[in-house]
């Protein structure tokens, strides 16, 4: 598996744009509105690569953020102008009302990109990148407020481990989020994505990636994965409670949710 | 999609936040409601082991699926209670569900169980108020019933009982437009319905009146009508301590009383119904509107 996404690393991006024709930004809107973090949120992004969710997360709770600055300056508005002033100093550099990312991954390739990529995008604060593996995450007990893992849990060896590490680190009332492909079960649909699946996307991989098997791993892996009521199952087992699932596209991919309680 | 039927070893599982409801070592006996009970449990990691009874939950299933724990609802419960001290700052909305999770201890994240637009919030706070309005009405009867207090004839007890029920609101009076609102959203309007017919059934009930001029689905359509345009009087009522609302009360329903005795009884019902929900519609818009622009 680390082979696998050494070589991607770079290209990754690229590749899920043109094998999901750019629905996965859909999706990872989606996740994150599900999420609907308040500022303050402590996120733990795992197999978050180049961090797509997390500059996501901090978009959303920038914006939650400021809609809460503009109701209190209303509320301040019988207030002194030297009163009103100071409450702006206080808050103006409090933009992200401290919500943290971390991000972790182990594949050091896709933490590097990742990285870059936030430079580029501008964002540095409240963003870290750690080294990890999902299933023996370096990070203290009841820590996190939030657990994600987009598109990475497949890739998982034991995924029972990696639940309970997600249970491990989030704090009682944490939610943990599981974005990933999963199972069709309209037939008619699930012969066409796997003609789709099995025939276009190793091409798309050759041409633009120059890697033909890692993505026949990919196609194969996503078949592999056990489908949405079984996952349901094995993160009940995991401890949490109030575990639901979402179908996005009629369950190509679906959203895991549940709640340490 | 809810399991309903988790296996035998899931009781077993140490739970991080519900907490035991049968306990081995008990702490202060808890004699106070269940209402101030999250005040005296304080943040921590390891499950609280206060006694605690199961408490009915308003969806009416007064759950508990495994025996020794709290089950999700309860907790449920628990923080939309916790929650609606942090209405008046934040309105009926998540962030409010979220600090009240806060206080419990909890994550911020535990408002994701629980719809973003804060509406089990609102339906949680009418069914408490419905419920405080049964006990309190249910005393008086024993009052009454043991001699120590009158009957009170059938005006002044339904506008007492209106009376009682309408100054619950006004703790949250700011932000109840935007309450009412939701409750009108297509998806609430029937739990937000039943909890209201629920009450004003309860209000009868109480009021024990045996005079056979109304039928049973008049009364109900009238006092519906009676509460609604109240309440919504209330709304946008500054007099000191709303008087101008109590004495909109007291005229309409003696404009009920004096119904019975007429023959267009029930037509008069059936317009009051549908004014009162016409002017329902109205003064909420107005109501959102003019609040908006405060």
């Amino acid at each position: 598996v680390y082979q696998v996404f050494e070589s991607v690393a770079k290209k990754y991006d690229v590749m899920n744009d043109s094998m999901t024709l750019g629905i996965h930004r859909v999706w990872k809107d989606i996740l994150i509105h599900k999420m609907n973090p308040s500022p303050g949120t402590l996120l733990l992004d795992v197999a978050g690569g180049t961090g797509d969710i997390a500059f996501r997360f901090m978009n959303y709770v920038r914006s939650v953020r400021q809609r809460q600055l503009q109701r209190k300056l209303k509320h301040l508005q019988d207030l002194s102008w030297q009163e009103i002033f100071e409450s702006y100093q206080k808050d103006k550099f409090n933009s992200l009302g401290d919500s943290q990312v971390i991000v972790c991954d182990i594949n050091r390739e896709m933490l590097k990109v990742g990285k870059q990529k936030a430079q580029h995008l501008g964002y540095s604060e409240g963003l870290s990148w750690v080294l990890g593996n999902a299933e023996e995450l370096p990070f203290d007990d009841d820590k996190f407020d939030v657990y994600t893992i987009a598109f990475g849990i497949r890739n998982v060896t034991r995924i029972d481990l990696a639940l309970q590490e997600a249970y491990r680190v989030l704090k009682p009332g944490g939610r943990f989020l599981c974005l990933e492909f999963s199972h069709v079960s309209n037939p008619v649909l699930s012969r066409l994505y796997d003609l789709y699946s099995f025939q276009v996307i190793p091409v798309l991989g050759e041409v633009i990636a120059g890697d033909w098997k890692s993505y026949q791993y990919l196609v194969e892996s996503i078949r592999q994965f056990p489908p949405q009521e079984e996952l349901k199952a094995m993160i009940e087992d995991a401890g949490f409670f109030k575990v639901d699932y979402e179908n996005l596209n009629f369950g190509i991919v679906a959203i895991h949710s549940g709640f340490k309680l | 999609l809810r399991c309903q039927h988790y296996p035998p070893l899931r009781a077993l599982r140490a739970s991080a936040a519900l907490r035991r409801v049968s306990d081995e070592h008990k702490k202060e006996p808890s004699t106070s409601s269940s209402q101030q009970q999250f005040n005296s449990h304080p943040a921590g990691h390891q499950p609280e082991q206060e006694p605690q009874g199961p408490r009915p939950s308003y969806t009416g299933q007064g759950g508990q699926e495994s025996e020794d724990y709290e089950s999700e609802e309860q907790l449920q419960h628990r923080i939309l209670t916790a929650a609606l001290e942090f209405v008046p700052e934040h309105g009926w909305t998540a962030e409010a569900i979220a600090e009240g999770a806060k206080t419990l201890g909890l994550s911020v994240a535990a408002a994701g169980m629980f719809h973003s637009d804060g509406s089990e919030l609102i339906l949680h706070f009418a069914s408490e108020c419905n419920t405080k309005l049964s006990e309190l009405l249910e005393q008086e009867q024993k009052l009454v019933q043991l001699g120590e207090a009158e009957k009170k004839p059938t005006d002044k007890f339904l506008r007492d009982a209106v009376e009682a029920r309408l100054r619950m609101l006004i703790p949250y009076i700011e932000k109840w437009p935007q309450a009412l609102s939701i409750l009108l959203l297509p998806r609430n309007i029937p739990s937000s319905l039943s909890l209201l017919t629920s009450m004003i059934d309860d209000i009868w009930h109480y009021a024990g009146d045996q005079s056979t001029d109304f039928n049973w689905y008049t009364r109900r359509a009238v006092l519906t009508g009676i509460y609604n345009t109240t309440e919504l009087v209330m709304l946008q009522d500054s007099s000191p301590d709303f008087e101008d609302t109590w004495r909109f009360l007291e005229n309409r329903v003696a404009d009920a009383m004096n119904m019975s005795n007429t023959a267009s009884q029930v037509q008069s019902t059936g317009e009051a119904v549908v004014q009162g929900l016409m002017g329902a519609a109205v003064t909420v818009s107005n109501a959102e509107t003019s609040s908006a622009v405060r």
